[in-house]
């Protein structure tokens, strides 16, 4: 199988490198090599974090560069647009409806201006409100989850929901298992429909 | 980490060390925290029980070398690891160390870090090993991480050498699948190998030892080259790639996407590197080496093949960058300009231009914030411009807007030693910022020097009670050990009182009017006195205190803005500049209730009393 490069974006705190390491655990356990590249230390103070994730048959480097990922996972608007110029042409963004603007900061592009370049972009791209869908599946800091979520929608990623919710299982117990089992549903759903939605247009 | 023979996990690189020491049965581990090579000795911690071996957080990285070499000349095996420039602190040992060798095997990680990301620097620590005659190995993927570590303790005892293992930031933090070894437990006791003329490098003993080890490495070089970590892949053309650690990875991903079928040499053994894999090396027309940053294995491979006169072109930082990472991309580049095929970057969708930067910022609730505030303040009613010497640590970010309080940084201990040079000749005084853990790790020495020496400088210790930077590391000051034993706790004021500091006053950092008064006392007491005065300025770290405080199941009440009464004057949204404190489009200042910890601080500096605790 061709390697395949994942990107994801966001704002230290948001729970990036779970996405990346339940996304790797998943796909190491059907067999493929798997890199999953992750920054440490500064960048955990509210920093911007990517998380670099590749998989496929043959050799997997730890960075993905400019024009090759798959697939872009944006937990913020910003985030998201700052890292655009790593897909490839043709290739999906997810996106979280959350504007976070860096502390003391001059000018921020608006919410509509950052959606208007992730929607020009020449990605095929899905807006959602993970925040929302978070809180209800019963904690906001599940958003993690609705993006894994909503990511599988895409059928990008060569993992089933079954297969993430294997590893959630082994992860968590109690409510907090419910609530990240939901949020992954939550996120699935929710791409799913606009997926079928575009196809009825 | 723990887990049985034949298991496959995903482990972080850092991890899979961490386990192949444990598979070699390392019987101590020893490390000061840095990134990226702190998680070696966390994951250690964590099993450290189960497995029986001593794992220690020592106050920094000579100390921790040492250990390991204590350990050695006990017969038994130890793992030390530090961050690149964590080596620069361990070298005065490690120097000595390259002409004694070992009798257990001791392998030194240092985690370098290409680009920079989170350090001071990118130096190349290979240049150590050429430098103090101590084997050098890379390893390329997360597995031979593992593996690579194993082996390297053999290699260690067998020549009788302590060996440095190089990792590099993008192996260190990369998670891939490991299958897991057995966990040997070498059945040998603890005896101290008693051998003055071999351990006291004193002369006639260390020209001795210089000559020895030479030959020792000579040994090594040969039996490198049969090594199974160094490995060939047999291409097509009369070119041959070299390269080590992660770029491999890079390499193989250029390659295919070139289309092209060089031989491929991927060398774990860097220095010294086996002249018979040189030579095959030399044997092809063309030899483009990829490596990252400083061309150590091209200067080898160029001395070589001047030496044994060898017509091979050798290509290397006349076509990739000697500064920052590689990547496929630039690896593409260089292999396509040297084989003369056409390189095409790729296309790409575009990010928008004019996207604010990002950088990280003190939490919520950080007890930094409130001092460098207080200072601030105490400077402007002393009118006095202080230059601001900063060090190594969360307080570093101090640096950026709207404190900008970091006149320098420099390496760990530095704010007091440069801070002594400026204030023997500055009219303005000097103000030193440093953290606990880097007080304990290299600000004593500096500031014995300055009491003895006669220096007015205000050390403000920055004390959050535990390496905050580095994900919450214990020291001495924290009261506990690396598991949370008690342990004896060693107070900053009481050493810094111990070595004759008579101004020495300790304060909370959340209580503004009280720093800000007591810096603007020791100013005027250092410009009076010519002598230093320290102040700890104490909080735990809030990112800590929060996460402990939830655990335990207590309230968090957040501070709330009463819009009637806030006059937007900006204070507490440009001035003090917490991430919890966000502008409305109205231009009004809001408290983000999930992000605001309830230190109370932005309260009490607010000048129309506007911020109070929200209802219960």
């Amino acid at each position: 199988m061709a390697r395949k490069s994942i990107v994801v974006a966001g704002v230290g705190g948001q729970g990036l490198i779970t996405i990346g390491g339940v996304l790797g655990e998943a796909l190491s356990e059907k067999g493929f090599n798997v890199s999953v590249g992750e920054v440490h230390g500064l960048s955990q103070r509210g920093g911007s974090v990517v998380v670099f994730l590749k998989y496929g048959d043959g050799s997997v480097s730890p960075i993905v560069t400019t024009g090759e990922a798959d697939l872009i996972i944006g937990l913020e608007l910003i985030e998201a647009a700052r890292r655009l110029q790593l897909a490839r042409k043709g290739g999906f963004v997810i996106v979280n409806d959350f504007l976070l603007p860096p502390p003391a900061a001059g000018k921020v592009p608006s919410r509509e201006e950052l959606l208007k370049s992730i929607r020009g972009s020449g990605l095929n791209d899905f807006v959602i409100d993970a925040n929302g869908l978070a809180l209800k599946a019963g904690s906001e800091i599940a958003v993690n989850m609705v993006m894994i979520g909503a990511s599988l929608a895409t059928r990008v990623i060569d993992v089933s929901v079954e297969d993430i919710e294997r590893i959630l299982t082994r992860r968590f117990k109690g409510e907090l298992l419910r609530i990240n089992l939901e949020a992954l549903k939550l996120g699935y759903e929710e791409v799913e429909k606009k997926r079928y939605s575009s196809q009825v247009k | 980490m723990s887990g049985n023979a034949g298991e496959r996990k995903l482990l972080l690189g850092n991890e899979a060390i961490a386990r192949g020491a444990l598979e070699a049965g390392i019987s101590a581990a020893a490390a000061y925290p840095g990134t990226p090579s702190t998680e070696i000795i966390e994951s250690l911690v964590d099993v450290a029980g189960e497995y029986g071996i001593y794992v220690e957080w020592s106050t920094n990285e000579k100390v921790a070398l040492e250990l390991g070499i204590g350990v050695s000349m006990m017969g038994l095996r130890s793992l030390v690891a530090m961050k690149h420039v964590g080596l620069n602190v361990a070298s005065d040992p490690l120097m000595s160390l390259g002409y004694t060798g070992v009798i257990g095997g001791l392998v030194i990680v240092t985690a370098d870090d290409p680009n920079a990301h989170s350090s001071q620097n990118e130096q190349d620590n290979r240049l150590y090993g050429i430098h103090a005659n101590i084997p050098v190995f890379e390893p390329s993927t997360v597995q031979e991480a593992k593996d690579l570590t194993k082996a390297l303790f053999e290699v260690s005892e067998k020549f009788q050498l302590s060996v440095i293992l190089r990792t590099t930031t993008r192996l260190s933090h990369s998670r891939s699948p490991v299958v897991f070894g057995e966990v040997t437990r070498p059945s040998r006791d603890a005896s101290f190998h008693k051998n003055p003329e071999r351990w006291a490098l004193l002369p006639p003993y260390n020209l001795v030892k210089h000559r020895e080890v030479l030959e020792r490495l000579k040994k090594l070089e040969e039996y490198l080259s049969e090594f199974r970590f160094n490995s060939v892949v047999k291409g097509e053309d009369n070119v041959a790639v070299v390269t080590s650690g992660i770029t491999y990875n890079y390499v193989l991903e250029a390659v295919e996407e070139l289309g092209v079928k060089p031989t491929i040499y991927k060398l774990s053994s860097v220095f010294p590197l086996p002249r018979k894999i040189a030579l095959e090396i030399l044997n092809y027309e063309k030899v483009i080496v990829v490596e990252e940053l400083e061309p150590v294995i091209e200067w080898q491979l160029k001395i070589i093949g001047y030496e044994e006169k060898t017509g091979a072109e050798i290509y290397g930082k006349t076509v990739f960058p000697r500064v920052g990472e590689l990547n496929k991309e630039l690896a593409k580049a260089g292999i396509a300009a040297v084989t003369g095929i056409e390189y095409k970057p790729p296309e790409a969708a575009l990010s928008p231009p004019g996207l604010p930067r990002r950088p990280p910022v003190l939490c919520p609730g950080c007890g930094h914030r409130s001092t460098y505030y207080a200072v601030k303040l105490a400077a402007q009613r002393a009118r006095v411009k202080p230059i601001y010497a900063n060090d190594i640590g969360c307080y570093t970010l101090g640096f950026y807007p709207p404190y900008e309080m970091a006149d320098f940084t420099w390496s760990m201990g530095s704010s007091i030693g440069i801070g002594l040079g400026i204030a023997r000749f500055s009219k303005e005084p000097v103000i030193a910022f440093i953290g606990d853990s880097t007080f304990y790790h290299a600000g004593i020495p500096a500031l014995i020097n300055a009491v003895y020496n006669k220096t007015p400088l205000l050390v403000i210790v920055m004390d959050n009670s535990i390496t905050a930077m580095t994900g919450h590391q214990p020291h001495p000051g924290s009261g506990v050990g690396p598991s949370g034993e008690s342990r004896p706790q060693i107070k900053i004021e009481d050493v810094a009182r111990a070595v004759g500091v008579k101004f020495v006053e300790v304060v909370d950092a959340y209580d503004v009017t009280i720093v800000r008064d007591t810096v603007q006392r020791a100013l005027r007491y250092i410009k009076e006195t010519g002598e230093v005065a320290v102040i700890v300025s104490r909080r735990p770290c809030a990112l800590l205190d929060v996460r402990n405080r939830r655990r335990r199941g207590e309230e968090i009440r957040p501070y709330i803005i009463d819009e009637a009464k806030c006059i937007n004057c900006g204070i507490c949204l440009d001035k003090f500049a917490c991430p919890a404190i966000v502008r409305e489009n109205s231009g009004k200042p809001r408290i983000l209730a999930e992000l605001c910890v309830g230190c109370g601080v932005c309260a009490s500096i607010c000048p129309a009393k506007a911020i109070r605790p929200a209802m219960g």
